[in-house]
């Protein structure tokens, strides 16, 4: 007689690999029980391939639904889910999507449906209450360099050498034009979105840097010193007034001696 | 044909753009409730339709702020219950004690009147599996589920439901009736049980048992809630020229299932009942409607029970 473990070994090998080998002499139901386990079978892709195909309809519509459907069948069995929350399953398709041989001709294809991964992540977020120019007011000067600050968690920061967020707001807007020529363009991408809105705003490199860098918990200073490797005339006093004013800070941070800011 | 799991997570949140309409508030545990899916989450905000209480899966809220924020502002005006589908106490090789973490967090903060579960499996090692999978019945799996039970309350503080399972295939190694292995899990841990009249149906069909026999030997007293959803028939493949019943979620209550509730009714007293509807999701007002009709044949049995035992006085 199989152990428990071993039955649900051989169980899930069926479910999600469709091999029922292991399992079909174990069980009872029906004249042949083992047809029963399509039941499974199905409702364990078929709800995966639903999420994937809520969270991706612009990819969808970009490549083809019946395309994406297929490609997330396979996802399904070699990506099962490492967490009960189906809200967090799908970060790693675009890579997937990209690396099927039918999208080589599509170079655009992983950011475009990163960008959409992302624009779905902001869009469940909530903002938390912005620090305002005064908290900072209060900060000493020769501090500032070494302070963190946390940002608005409905951040997302892609860049692409491809305009995939003009593409996405061709399908945002239902404005599809009878000839549309994509040309490989690097695009810095700021994903901004909370309680179920969302906007895509291009940023110059520079700034681009200093944000994601500030979002990765970088300090202000070695988020600036990044910024000016790129371009020389940033300002970084500029673009930190910027993230004030855009309310995307919540906390400022501890610098790296442990002093509180 | 395609069907649905019967627990699905939702998908999204379906913005609302109707009036708020001022209707009384009857929320009380003891009228019938209804499954709040993200579909008609802003609804329910911008409405507060009567409804006696509200159930939602923690899954579809953990990792969705937006949708925890509008469920915390509902929860102030409804009772609510949380019916996990990922705290997995069938599973061999133990439970994801990290999302039971993020359980305990979210009944933190919306203090629920019941949290429930199933008496299934549905993670692997670290692999969810998006269903809810069959267990034999036997000492081995008593003793898993029990100790996971146990921990499970002890995380959370409170007594824990389990739901009777709806079941396509059993095991030859099972060597006790489901009923039995309920009884023996409510006697070693304290848990307590919910009820799913539907899934009683689905399984006393596909497993070809006595759907009323299996409610006569339900351990009814640690009955805390009922489930009511609809299932869809399809073809057995499994014998030919038989049908299937799926536990979709996805139509309304069937009148087996009405008719096998008032008998449970009747055996187990006025019970919390809540309509469960994750597929195919109909308006709201069509599942008020569902509820309401489960409170009038409960109103219906008890008037009657109170006619027989002023007739008896």
């Amino acid at each position: 007689m199989l152990r428990l473990a071993e039955i649900q070994s051989h169980f899930r090998k069926a479910v999600v690999d469709g091999d029922t080998r292991g399992v079909a002499t174990v069980l009872i139901g029906g004249y042949d029980p083992e047809k029963r386990l399509t039941v499974h079978q199905r409702n364990y892709q078929t709800g995966l391939v639903d999420s994937l195909l809520v969270k991706f309809p612009a990819t969808a519509w970009l490549i083809g639904t019946p395309f994406v459907t297929e490609a997330a069948k396979h996802f399904a069995r070699e990506h099962p889910p490492q967490a009960p929350c189906i809200a967090e399953y799908g970060a790693a398709f675009p890579d997937f999507l990209a690396g099927c041989p039918e999208t080589q001709r599509l170079p655009y294809l992983r950011k475009f449906a990163q960008l959409e991964w992302y624009v779905g992540q902001v869009s469940i977020a909530v903002d938390d209450a912005p620090v305002s120019g005064k908290e900072f007011s209060i900060i000493d000067a020769g501090a500032l360099p070494e302070t963190v600050l946390m940002l608005q968690s409905g951040l997302h920061y892609i860049e692409a050498s491809w305009p995939v967020d003009e593409l996405m707001k061709l399908y945002l807007t239902e404005k599809v034009p009878d000839y549309f020529e994509l040309s490989p363009a690097d695009v810095w991408i700021e994903v901004r979105g909370a309680r179920g809105e969302f906007q895509l705003n291009r940023l110059d490199a520079a700034n681009f840097t200093f944000r994601k860098s500030v979002l990765g918990g970088r300090s202000i200073g070695d988020a600036a010193e990044s910024a000016l490797d790129i371009n020389p005339g940033f300002d970084p006093g500029q673009a930190l007034a910027a993230l004030i004013a855009e309310g995307l800070i919540t906390v400022i941070g501890r610098n790296s001696t442990g002093e509180t800011s | 044909m395609r069907t649905h799991c019967g627990r699905q997570q939702d998908s999204q949140i379906e913005a609302f753009t109707g009036y708020r309409v001022a209707i009384s508030m009857t929320s009380n545990p003891n009228t019938p409730g209804i499954g709040l899916r993200l579909a008609h989450l802003a609804e329910m905000v911008a409405t507060r339709p009567a409804a006696g209480w509200l159930e939602v899966h923690p899954e579809n809220f953990l990792a969705n702020p937006h949708a925890a924020e509008l469920l915390t502002e509902v929860s102030l005006h409804y009772p609510i219950s949380l019916h996990t589908v990922g705290i997995s106490v069938g599973s061999a090789n133990g439970i994801d004690r990290l999302h039971l973490k993020r359980v305990r967090g979210l009944a933190a903060r919306l203090k629920p009147i019941f949290v429930s579960g199933h008496l299934a499996w549905s993670t692997y090692g670290n692999e969810y599996l998006n269903d809810l999978f069959p267990l034999p019945y036997n000492e081995e799996s008593l003793q898993l589920v029990s100790t996971h039970i146990s921990y499970v309350q002890d995380t959370l503080g409170k007594p824990y439901l389990i739901e009777n399972p709806s079941s396509y295939v059993g095991f030859r190694s099972s060597t006790m009736k489901e009923t039995d292995f309920l009884s023996e899990i409510v006697r070693r841990t304290g848990c307590q049980l919910l009820c799913d009249v539907s899934n009683v149906v689905v399984s006393a069909h596909n497993m070809v048992y006595d759907a009323y026999q299996y409610i006569d030997n339900f351990p009814a007293d640690a009955i805390r809630e009922i489930h009511l959803g609809g299932y869809t028939p399809e073809k057995d493949e499994a014998t030919p020229g038989a049908e299937l019943l799926i536990d979709t979620h996805a139509a309304a209550i069937a009148d087996p299932s009405w008719d096998l509730y008032a008998y449970a009714l009747r055996r187990f007293g006025p019970k919390p009942t809540l309509i469960e509807w994750d597929n195919e999701i109909p308006p709201l007002a069509k599942l008020l409607g569902e509820a309401a009709h489960a409170g009038e044949i409960a109103q219906m049995i008890d008037t009657k029970a109170e006619a027989n035992h002023a007739a008896a006085r």
